[in-house]
């Protein structure tokens, strides 16, 4: 590339004292090139060793794990490790409960981040700007702050233990609100104007009109909240008690704590804190474009 | 007139599926746990003492409360300035034209996709004193052993470099946004006029990606505000309560100790720190931010 590019200079009719001075930096910028390839490599994998470790300790006998110093590649792969971690504690379910808990929830957030985001942009009320301010204040506050009376909240309402208190606790976000109105308000109105003349209601026009449009709002909003759901680990543990019930961060939690495994048994618990992150490494991997394009989005959010 | 009060009546029916779930959860819990931080009560007793500003006097004269302040701020100013900065780094690294910046990408992306309970777990392996990795790796630079997160000098730097290892990635993408939206003519006509790279970085880069380094440094603090996960796991507010943060100690008194009063006025505390930071960055963003 760069001795074409320099050729090409030179048959274009430059004199030779130019293309002296060309190659200096050339050179200099090759190297450059050079060192950002290698810091990068080397930073990335770095970020990426605790995954190694993690997945290549769960191989790893109880003896091997306790070396010193530490070994990069097991003696032999026990496989063992992960069928047991695997079958000590429900993980299934704790997988399952948790992807459930977050589509349900990622369901609810369409539905009423839609509906609020539509009456903030195409409909003209009273409260609108009251509402509005309401949730810019909301984007401030940490939620975790309000964690302890909205357990009393769900306790009156008799929901705690229960996925029901769950998914109703969360079924709202601010932050999809803010994304949504967002896309919302790059719809013309005239489109719902027209749908208004031909007879349409507000809620036809919503779904069907301008849904529809903003579709690639939905699918990052709907990554992001599934994956923070999926990961949930603080408010879940609180409000739910029943190991059945538990979520997946809570159950690896306990399995790491209970039975005596805090520190005996490594290779298991590694094995276990793997199996828990690869549907989201994978999910991650299929999804990579959207989420990081959530990046985009959730930036224009906060400009306005 | 019928037809105005139907589409004010109708615009607020729109609202209400988001609406309601809110004030239950949210601006309702807001009000309850002022009024609780003026109480004594421990979840089980039939009536709230109400015992006026005695749990803030309380805190106001407890070390506990100012070290865990001092934790707060040290997990909050060790976790977004190196986000940040590290951020920008990679995303600098990544910019110019580099092959399989892809590959790159996703590497130091997926830690933010994980959850931060079995990341944790795993790092709390690597920091294990005896036999672990962090360890090894001071050994061959010759330094000796670090308890890590068993030694109150060391475990919140364990619990940061944690918390950097998780958010860095996020924090590059948000810059390599930035990066790539700068007008190319401007840094060309910086770079005829003969200016250094570092000119260039420091009066055209610098201020024309602060809205994003602006909007980064309010998300990262109330994320720091926020942060339990990898502390619950690998150091439960301990040793000697040099990781307590005040949203530790917030649910230490709640959910430990069942002192509703003495947590409210903590959760109050963390509310209005993140008030008083809103309104400081505010004012910032009007000087310093240019759009």
């Amino acid at each position: 590339m760069d001795m074409t590019a320099i050729s090409k200079q030179t048959s274009t009719g430059s004199s030779r004292e130019n293309t002296q001075k060309e190659k200096v930096p050339r050179t200099g910028k090759l190297l450059g090139t050079a060192i950002r390839y290698l810091l990068l490599a080397l930073i990335s994998l770095a970020m990426a060793f605790p995954f190694y470790w993690m997945v290549i300790s769960g191989f790893k006998t109880n003896d091997e794990i306790w070396q010193f110093p530490p070994t990069f590649w097991p003696e032999t792969f026990r496989w063992s490790n992960y069928v047991d971690a695997w079958q000590s504690a429900p993980f299934a379910r704790y997988m399952l409960n948790s992807t459930g808990v977050a589509a349900a929830i990622c369901l609810f957030q369409i539905i009423n981040s839609s509906m609020m985001a539509y009456a903030l942009t195409h409909m003209r009320f009273r409260m609108k700007g009251i509402l509005t301010g309401l949730i810019l204040v909301g984007y401030m506050i940490p939620s975790t702050a309000v964690y302890l009376p909205s357990y009393l909240v769900l306790s009156e309402l008799r929901l705690l233990d229960s996925y029901t208190g769950l998914i109703v606790s969360n079924c709202v976000s601010v932050f999809s609100i803010f994304l949504i109105r967002q896309a919302f308000m790059q719809v013309s109105h005239e489109l719902v104007e027209a749908g208004q003349l031909d007879g349409a209601s507000h809620f036809r026009i919503l779904w069907t009109i301008i849904a529809p449009l903003v579709r690639s709002t939905f699918a990052v909003m709907v990554l992001i909240t599934f994956i923070d759901q999926y990961n949930n680990y603080f408010w879940p543990m609180l409000i739910t008690k029943d190991p059945n019930l538990q979520l997946v961060s809570a159950g690896l939690r306990s399995f790491f704590v209970e039975g005596g495994a805090y520190g005996l048994a490594w290779p298991q618990i590694m094995a276990a804190s793997a199996f828990t992150i690869a549907p989201l490494l994978i999910l991650f991997l299929f999804t990579q474009k959207t989420i990081m394009q959530s990046v985009n989005m959730t930036a224009g959010v906060n400009k306005n | 007139m019928r037809v105005k009060l139907w589409r004010e009546t109708e615009a607020i029916l729109f609202t209400l599926p988001a609406l309601v779930p809110l004030l239950v959860f949210w601006l309702g819990p807001l009000g309850y746990i002022v009024y609780l931080s003026f109480t004594d009560w421990d979840f089980m007793s039939p009536d709230k003492l109400f015992v006026g500003l005695e749990n803030y006097s309380y805190l106001l004269t407890n070390s506990e409360f100012y070290q865990s302040l001092k934790v707060t701020l040290l997990f909050g100013l060790g976790s977004v300035i190196p986000t940040i900065v590290g951020g920008l780094g990679l995303a600098m690294l990544m910019n110019s034209r580099i092959k399989s910046s892809g590959l790159f990408r996703t590497l130091l992306f997926s830690p933010w996709v994980t959850p931060t309970v079995a990341v944790s777990i795993a790092w709390s392996w690597i920091f294990e004193p005896e036999v672990g990795l962090a360890n090894l790796m001071l050994g061959w630079v010759g330094v000796s052993p670090i308890g890590w997160l068993r030694d109150a000098d060391w475990a919140l730097v364990a619990v940061l470099i944690v918390t950097l290892w998780k958010s860095i990635g996020w924090s590059m993408v948000f810059y390599l946004v930035a990066l790539r939206n700068l007008p190319s003519d401007l840094l060309e006509a910086a770079s005829i006029d003969s200016a250094g790279s570092w000119d260039k970085f420091r009066s055209i880069t610098l201020p024309l990606i602060s809205p994003t380094t602006f909007f980064l440094s309010i998300i990262l603090t109330i994320q720091s505000l926020q942060a339990y996960d990898q502390i619950n796991v690998m150091t439960q507010g301990g040793p000697a309560g040099s990781t307590r943060t005040l949203l530790y100690m917030y649910y230490q008194s709640a959910f430990e100790s069942f002192n509703v009063g003495e947590a409210s006025a903590i959760a109050v505390v963390i509310i209005l720190i993140c008030v008083l930071l809103s309104g400081i960055s505010f004012l910032l963003s009007r000087r310093l931010v240019h759009y």
